[in-house]
Parts: structure tokens; C-alpha cells; sequence
């Protein structure tokens, strides 16, 4: 099967992109070097084209009850022009997707993986009302994030603004040269960015627009290798690895994001959890020896298999090896030590509190976008 | 370079005398992309050709190494536990992997040249 092509596809190749399938979209894993690619988000600021992201409109009249009952999170307290973090469960609990939720004058803007977009879309129509309409955007709209200390200057010079308030997790609808595009400040790294969606056609000249600016900041293209080494050391999740359909969000450490305060559907299961307490944790890792932990692989105390690697990588950021796992709760502590199993050798490792960077969101730079 | 070899796994072999130096090629360590990790065969090791003496990790992915002639591991490139991106760097050069004195000088018959091995590479892409 042929992978779909985002409006960017042409700039990857041109960049000499190093293209993969990635949930059924042609993407660049790199450009040049993962590593020194993820090293620029940090220190100054990088571009991905994140266009494969699912996006499907919520509205009519009883959207908003319509959503409230099947997320986790509290969507009451989000006003128009902000966005929230969700998980959308099943009636165990467990992780259908995690998403975005953008507050709009008339409909909710959800922003899905691209992997779950079909799934997500399948269970909204299953859990229909009526006076609520479900729209599959994601061919409407094109992607791209940019991440990184400097971001906020690139977006000040190309969209020829200036000022204050335009908080993180808030987001614009703007409109510049006749089109109508979105800008959040948000993003996957764990450092100050924007994430913005312009029109689906025509959407290539953005790429040249921000490319251009960024020269004098440092911008570097970056691909989906980066992209996974900054959200590990954000310490976020990704669904597939930390997260689905079988996990829970106290298993994954996402409490923060679950309202028991309000009807949703998985709530039933999640109380009982809570007042059990979840049986195995996401923790965060730092080998203590070289060696590459993967998707996975098993993870040993002195009493036997004690969890599973998740997710892990070199941090460049960090200069270690750095990953998440799964572990019975009794071993989900702080200061841990535990054994990985790489082909057939143990490698050392201790547990570690998230995040392995320091997060850099809360302390963004006041800007206002010109509406 | 004449005295230079290759497989079609992508390592390379200089031959001074007896003793094989073994890397990877450079168009081998441009396809892994950034090397994180290498795990090296022991000194005093012996190892058999084309079967795995050692893995190779990118940011991508794990590798395996394969011998491209059987022998006894003389020495290893110790450097390379904490530097593996000297592979990046210096494939043919400062990133070589491990001496080897030969067990077998006719093995070395059965390798590419390097315009062989460049054909080889351009068939691939």
C-alpha cells in the first residue's frame, strides 16, 4: 500500500528527508541526524510537519454534552480559545486515544493520532446523539509544529506579531493572506512551540515561509526520530507504546487527566481502580550502563520479571540512555534499581521521576497574534 | 586502497599481513544514521565467518555484525563503548571494530573489491 503524501512531502525530499511509513503517511524519521535534531528543539527551535494527526470537528447543540460524557478530562472548565489534554476510554477504562480538545465559538476541534483516527471516529458515531454532528477534517487541514526556545520569534516574524497574552494551551483562529489557518501554543516537546494548521491545498509555501524566518534562529527541520526522543523526555505518553486500548490511566500515570467528578463512560471501572490501586505503573528510567532499551524488552529484579520496556532511546538532551516501562507497583519507585534484558544480557538502570528535562511550557514568553 | 574488501553486509576488511582490521562501510553507518551503541566481540574471541560477532545500534535500530572472515579477535576498538559515533564520523578509518588474525587467507578470495561493492550499493538503492 502506498503511503499518503502530506502538503510537505516535496520539502522532505528536498531537505533529504530520510522518508518512512509511519501509520500509512510518507514522513521523514530524519533529516541529517536525530540526535543533533533533537539537540536544536532545545537549544533553539525545530519544524515538523505533524500533517498525518487526525482532526474531527464536534458540533451542534448538544456537542458539548456529547463530548463531556466521553472524555476523561473536565471539558467544563475550558473556555473558548483554549485547548486540554484527554483520553477518550472504553467501558474498562482503558485508553481508546489520547487527544486534544480545541475550545471553538461552535464545535470542539479534536486532534487524534492518526494511527486511532479510524477507531475514534467508528466510536463517536456508535455513541451518536442527536443535535450532534461528527466531521473527519483531516484532509482539510495540514500540520506543522514548531518547537523550541526561539519558536516564538519565528512566529512573531512571520506572522507580524506582537505582545501578550496568548497563553500555553491557547490557541488563535487567524486570518492571513485570505486564508483561514489555526494557531495553538502547544506542542510534544516539553518546550515552549506552536502547532499550526493551515488549509490543506497550498499549504507547502508555509513550510518555505517558516523555513526562511527560521534562518536567523536556527531553525532545523526535524523528522519522527526526534520528535520521539523529546516527548520521552518530556515524559510523555504515545499511544502504542505507554498507552491503549488494554491500559488505563492510572497504570499510565495520567491521573491528572481523569475527573471523577463527572459522569464519563469508563468511570465505573476507573473508581474501582482507584480504591484497588492500579496494578502495574508507567515510571520513567535511566540506564545506568550503555545499552539501548526497546519496546518490549523485559525488565528483572532479584525476584524475577518485574515489568516491560515501553519505550526508549539515547537522550541526546540528556547524554543516557533513557526510557519508560511498565512495573508491578511495588517496584514503582523512585530510586528503583532494576535489570534490562538486552539480547540475553542484563543492563543496569535505576527509576526516575519525570520528566528527564526540565519542561519549559509554563514560563512562555507573552504574545499576541493579531486576530 | 587495494588491500581493501568488502561483504555484502556492509563491512569492510584491511589485511596487513595476517591480521584483518574489520569495519563498517560509510555507506553503511549513512543508512543506520546517528550510532548510539556497539557491543564488541571479546579479545581472544574466535569468530566464523558471516555469522554474528557483535550488534550495532542506531537511533533507528539494532544491527547485527557479521565476520566477514573467521579468526581470532587480537584486538577491539575499546573507543568505541563510549564514542560509538566515531562509526559516524570515520567508518573506514577511526571507527574500525576489531584485529583479527586470520584463520583462513582464502576466505579473503570470496569478498568485493571496492568497485564490486559499489555496484553492489548502487543495485540497493
Amino acid at each position: 500500500m502506498d503511503s499518503k503524501k502530506t502538503p510537505f512531502y516535496q520539502k522532505h525530499l528536498q531537505n533529504k528527508g530520510r522518508i518512512v511509513d509511519f501509520s500509512g503517511w510518507a514522513l521523514p524519521v530524519e533529516y541529517k541526524s536525530t540526535l543533533a535534531e533533537a539537540l536544536a528543539v532545545r537549544k533553539s527551535c525545530g519544524l515538523f510537519d505533524a500533517s498525518h494527526m487526525g482532526e474531527i470537528a464536534v458540533r451542534g447543540a448538544n456537542a458539548f454534552s456529547f463530548l463531556q460524557r466521553l472524555v476523561s478530562n473536565d471539558l467544563s472548565i475550558l473556555n473558548v480559545g483554549q485547548m486540554q489534554y484527554n483520553l477518550f476510554l472504553n467501558e474498562s477504562g482503558c485508553i481508546i486515544d489520547d487527544l486534544m480538545i480545541y475550545r471553538m465559538r461552535d464545535s470542539f476541534f479534536c486532534v487524534v493520532n492518526a494511527s486511532n483516527k479510524e477507531k475514534v471516529l467508528k466510536w463517536l458515531n456508535e455513541n451518536i446523539q442527536s443535535e450532534v454532528e461528527i466531521i473527519d477534517k483531516s484532509m482539510e487541514y495540514s500540520l506543522l509544529s514548531i518547537q523550541g526556545p526561539k519558536a516564538v520569534e519565528v512566529i512573531e516574524k512571520v506572522f507580524d506579531c506582537q505582545g501578550i497574552n496568548f497563553e500555553y494551551l491557547s490557541f488563535k483562529e487567524i486570518q492571513i493572506e485570505g486564508e483561514e489557518i489555526i494557531v495553538s501554543r502547544s506542542g510534544y516537546t516539553g518546550e515552549d512551540g506552536f502547532e499550526i494548521y493551515f488549509p490543506w491545498e497550498n499549504s507547502s509555501k508555509w513550510w518555505d515561509k517558516l523555513i526562511e524566518e527560521g534562518q536567523n534562529f536556527e531553525l532545523k527541520p526535524c523528522g519522527l526520530g526526534s520528535r520521539n526522543i523529546l516527548r520521552l523526555e518530556a515524559g510523555y505518553p504515545l499511544y502504542g507504546h505507554e498507552i491503549d486500548d488494554t491500559i488505563n490511566p492510572y497504570e499510565a500515570s495520567l491521573d491528572w487527566a481523569v475527573k471523577l467528578s463527572k459522569g464519563f463512560v469508563g468511570k465505573n471501572e476507573l473508581s474501582k481502580i482507584k480504591d484497588i490501586g492500579a496494578k502495574r505503573k508507567r515510571v520513567g528510567f535511566l540506564m545506568l550502563e550503555r545499552a539501548i532499551p526497546r519496546q518490549g524488552y523485559s525488565i528483572h529484579s532479584e525476584t524475577g520479571v518485574i515489568g516491560k520496556v515501553s519505550s526508549g532511546t539515547y537522550s541526546s538532551n540528556v547524554g543516557k540512555f533513557i526510557g519508560m516501562a511498565y512495573l508491578d507497583k511495588d517496584y514503582a519507585k523512585i530510586g528503583q534499581e532494576i535489570e534490562i534484558e538486552v539480547r540475553g544480557k542484563l543492563y543496569k538502570a535505576t527509576i526516575v521521576k519525570f520528566p528527564f528535562v526540565s519542561i519549559k511550557t509554563k514560563k512562555s514568553k507573552k504574545l499576541k497574534l493579531k486576530t | 586502497m587495494p588491500d581493501l574488501k568488502f561483504t555484502k553486509a556492509h563491512e569492510w576488511v584491511k589485511v596487513q599481513g595476517e591480521i584483518a582490521t574489520i569495519g563498517i562501510t560509510d555507506y553503511a553507518q549513512s543508512q543506520l544514521g546517528d550510532i548510539v551503541f556497539i557491543e564488541l566481540p571479546k579479545p581472544g574471541e574466535e569468530i566464523k565467518k558471516s555469522s554474528q560477532f557483535g550488534t550495532i545500534e542506531s537511533t533507528k535500530a539494532a544491527s547485527e555484525l557479521y565476520a566477514p572472515v573467521s579468526g581470532k579477535v587480537i584486538q577491539i576498538n575499546d573507543e568505541l563503548v563510549n564514542n560509538p559515533e566515531r562509526v559516524n564520523e570515520s567508518a573506514l578509518d577511526k571507527g574500525w571494530i576489531a584485529k583479527v588474525r586470520l584463520e583462513d587467507v582464502a576466505e579473503l578470495d570470496s569478498l568485493l573489491d571496492e568497485s564490486a561493492y559499489r555496484e553492489f550499493i548502487d543495485k540497493e538503492i
